[in-house]
């Protein structure tokens, strides 16, 4: 599996801030991959850098059969966080106009027009001006613009933060058939975005990247089993007895509920509740649960 | 249709779509038709305005046709050159600043092919609509004054028109690295005003400057002679707008973008 691009060192910095801090990774054929981070984290300008909207302060881009000072240009699609249009064209003239600039022919650029509009769903405004369409549409128009000359590398800029519910479901499931054809990168502050369609993640804070890996490696490797239990009265009593009974990873207690994190969920349910009965503690709550990366990610963020 | 012809292309249909195909040759229709008839019927307007106080006697000398056409020109130089720039200073920062340019740009599109469009499109705009308003002054010149030899007329044009290609050239030069029209035309509506200024000043040691161009227009159209430093003001306009052009495109090659 070979990579689309390989990133080494990458930085940069606005006014002698580093915003971005060497970041190192490469991006495998055929893949979706989610650039994640909260707001701030350094999402758009890494994937400016990537486009060639801004140069790095400093590290390399380097593009899978371009040699260095060719144009790499012809192999990628961008969409904006925020696309700005010709408002005055239609949204298949602009379509038309794109197709052109990134090579195709002005036949194979009408055809790809229509099939385009026709795919991302916005071929009955097709003749209408784009100042007249909303967020949504210029959003699809955008995937549009972005996938016309069939790039072997799609980036995306937030692609469904700013959409409805709706909106965000019929192009996360765009994305999905998208996927099928070309690598994407797509960045995203929804963690629950990139689990849907993504493979590998790449989690960004701070301009770092802190966690990378496959969807599932991460789901695995964070994944914790976790039992929490309230009694009447003070719970924390009952801490050292239980803690003895199974191998325990971790334990957290918040107010008056203890969260035993485990590796072996079963036989710490059996100890557990086998321990409370012969015992008779008085137990008022005692679920089981499994950390996301969600809670990763917020404790990531947070910190 | 190659590239260049997709951008020069889109530059055209843009003019029309925002009626710029029609106002600015409607401008200059408008200011060259202005002179002519203002000069003609003065007489009239000052009667109508009042007229004079009894007795007084004005002696309103008929201008010469030159005269009028000195005085359409400086029309054109006038408020021509700000119609020019205000069309002209957004061309390519307004695309920056809108966001659209991240678009476009990410396309493997050149440089140069973009900003020379643009420049092509703006002056085939500039080139038109002088072209129709000094015709048409040519036409009232004739029925209102005196004929006009179509030489005269042809090459008062054509050295009046270089100025005006130069004044839109650093309009586009300014483009290249300010994301604010605005700023554009501020910047390029001063150093117009400065170089007419200096030229004018110190205009026997700055005989080649461009700026002298409208100068040298009056004096051919007056003495019907072609002033001797014409040609040396012409080649440094011609060189300026090439450097200008070539400048242009490689500073806004080396602008990020975002
Ligand atoms: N042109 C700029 N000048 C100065 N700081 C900038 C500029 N662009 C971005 N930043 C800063 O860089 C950081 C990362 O921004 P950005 O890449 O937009 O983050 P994200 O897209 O992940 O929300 C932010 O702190 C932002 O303020
Ligand atoms: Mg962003």
């Amino acid at each position: 599996m070979s990579a689309v691009v390989t990133v080494s060192g990458l930085r940069k910095s606005f006014q002698n801030e580093d915003v971005i801090k060497g970041l190192e990774f490469d991006l495998t054929k055929g893949k979706c991959i989610a650039l994640l981070g909260a707001n701030g984290a350094g999402k758009t300008t890494t994937l400016q850098m990537l486009s060639g909207l801004l140069r790095p302060s400093a590290g390399s881009i380097a593009f899978d059969g371009v040699q260095k000072g060719e144009d790499f240009r012809k192999l990628i699609g961008y969409l904006p966080q925020h696309p700005v249009f010709y408002e005055w064209m239609s949204g298949r003239e602009f379509l038309e106009y794109t197709g052109m600039l990134a090579g195709l022919s002005k036949k194979e650029s009408k055809e790809r027009a229509e099939e385009l509009l026709e795919m991302v769903g916005i071929s009955n405004a097709k003749n209408r001006r784009i100042g007249k369409y909303s967020g949504g549409m210029k959003q699809r128009l955008g995937i549009a613009q972005a996938i016309i000359h069939r790039p072997k590398l799609v980036m995306l800029d937030e692609p469904v933060s700013a959409l409805d519910p709706f909106g965000r479901r019929e192009v996360l499931e765009l994305m999905e058939r998208m996927k099928k054809e070309t690598t994407i990168l797509f960045s995203t502050h929804i963690l629950n975005d990139a689990e849907e369609v993504c493979d590998d993640i790449l989690f960004l804070h701070k301009g770092e990247i802190v966690e990378s890996g496959s969807m599932k490696e991460l789901r695995d490797k964070y994944q914790q089993s976790k039992i929490d239990l309230v009694f009447r009265g003070e719970s924390d009593q009952y801490i050292e007895k239980l803690s003895s009974l199974v191998e325990i990873q971790s334990i957290s207690v918040h107010e008056n509920k203890i969260s035993f994190f485990v590796h072996n969920i079963d036989d710490a349910k059996h100890a557990f509740l086998r321990e409370i009965t012969d015992r008779n503690w008085p137990l008022l709550k005692f679920e089981i649960s499994k950390t996301s990366l969600e809670d990763v990610f917020m404790k990531v963020v947070e910190k | 249709m190659n590239l260049w012809m997709v951008l020069f292309n889109k530059e055209l249909v843009e003019m029309s779509r925002n009626f710029k195909w029609i106002w600015v040759p409607i401008v200059f229709i408008l200011l060259a038709v202005k002179e002519p008839l203002t000069l003609y019927y003065m007489p009239q307007i000052i009667d109508a305005l009042g007229g004079l106080p009894e007795g007084a006697v004005i002696e309103l000398p008929v201008p010469s046709a030159s005269e009028v056409l000195i005085a359409i020109l400086g029309q054109f130089n006038t408020l021509g050159v700000l119609i020019i720039v205000l069309t002209s200073m957004g061309i390519i920062a307004a695309e920056r600043k809108s966001g659209v340019a991240a678009i476009i740009l990410v396309k493997p599109v050149s440089y140069a092919s973009f900003v020379t469009a643009k420049w092509a499109a703006a002056m085939l705009l500039l080139w038109v609509s002088y072209f129709i308003g000094y015709v048409a002054s040519w036409y009232y010149v004739v029925i209102l004054f005196e004929a006009v030899p179509f030489i005269d007329f042809f090459q008062s044009f054509l050295l009046n028109g270089i100025w005006l290609s130069f004044v839109l050239t650093m309009t586009i030069f300014f483009n290249s690295f300010n994301k604010s029209p605005g700023v554009v035309g501020f910047i390029t509506i001063a150093i117009i005003i400065l170089l007419s200024v200096l030229s004018s000043s110190f205009s026997h040691w700055l005989q080649w400057s461009p700026s002298l161009l409208p100068t040298y227009t009056n004096t051919f159209l007056l003495s019907n002679e072609i002033p001797d430093n014409v040609l040396s003001a012409i080649i440094v306009a011609i060189i300026g707008m090439i450097v200008l052009l070539v400048c242009s495109i490689s500073i806004f090659r080396r602008k990020e973008l975002a």
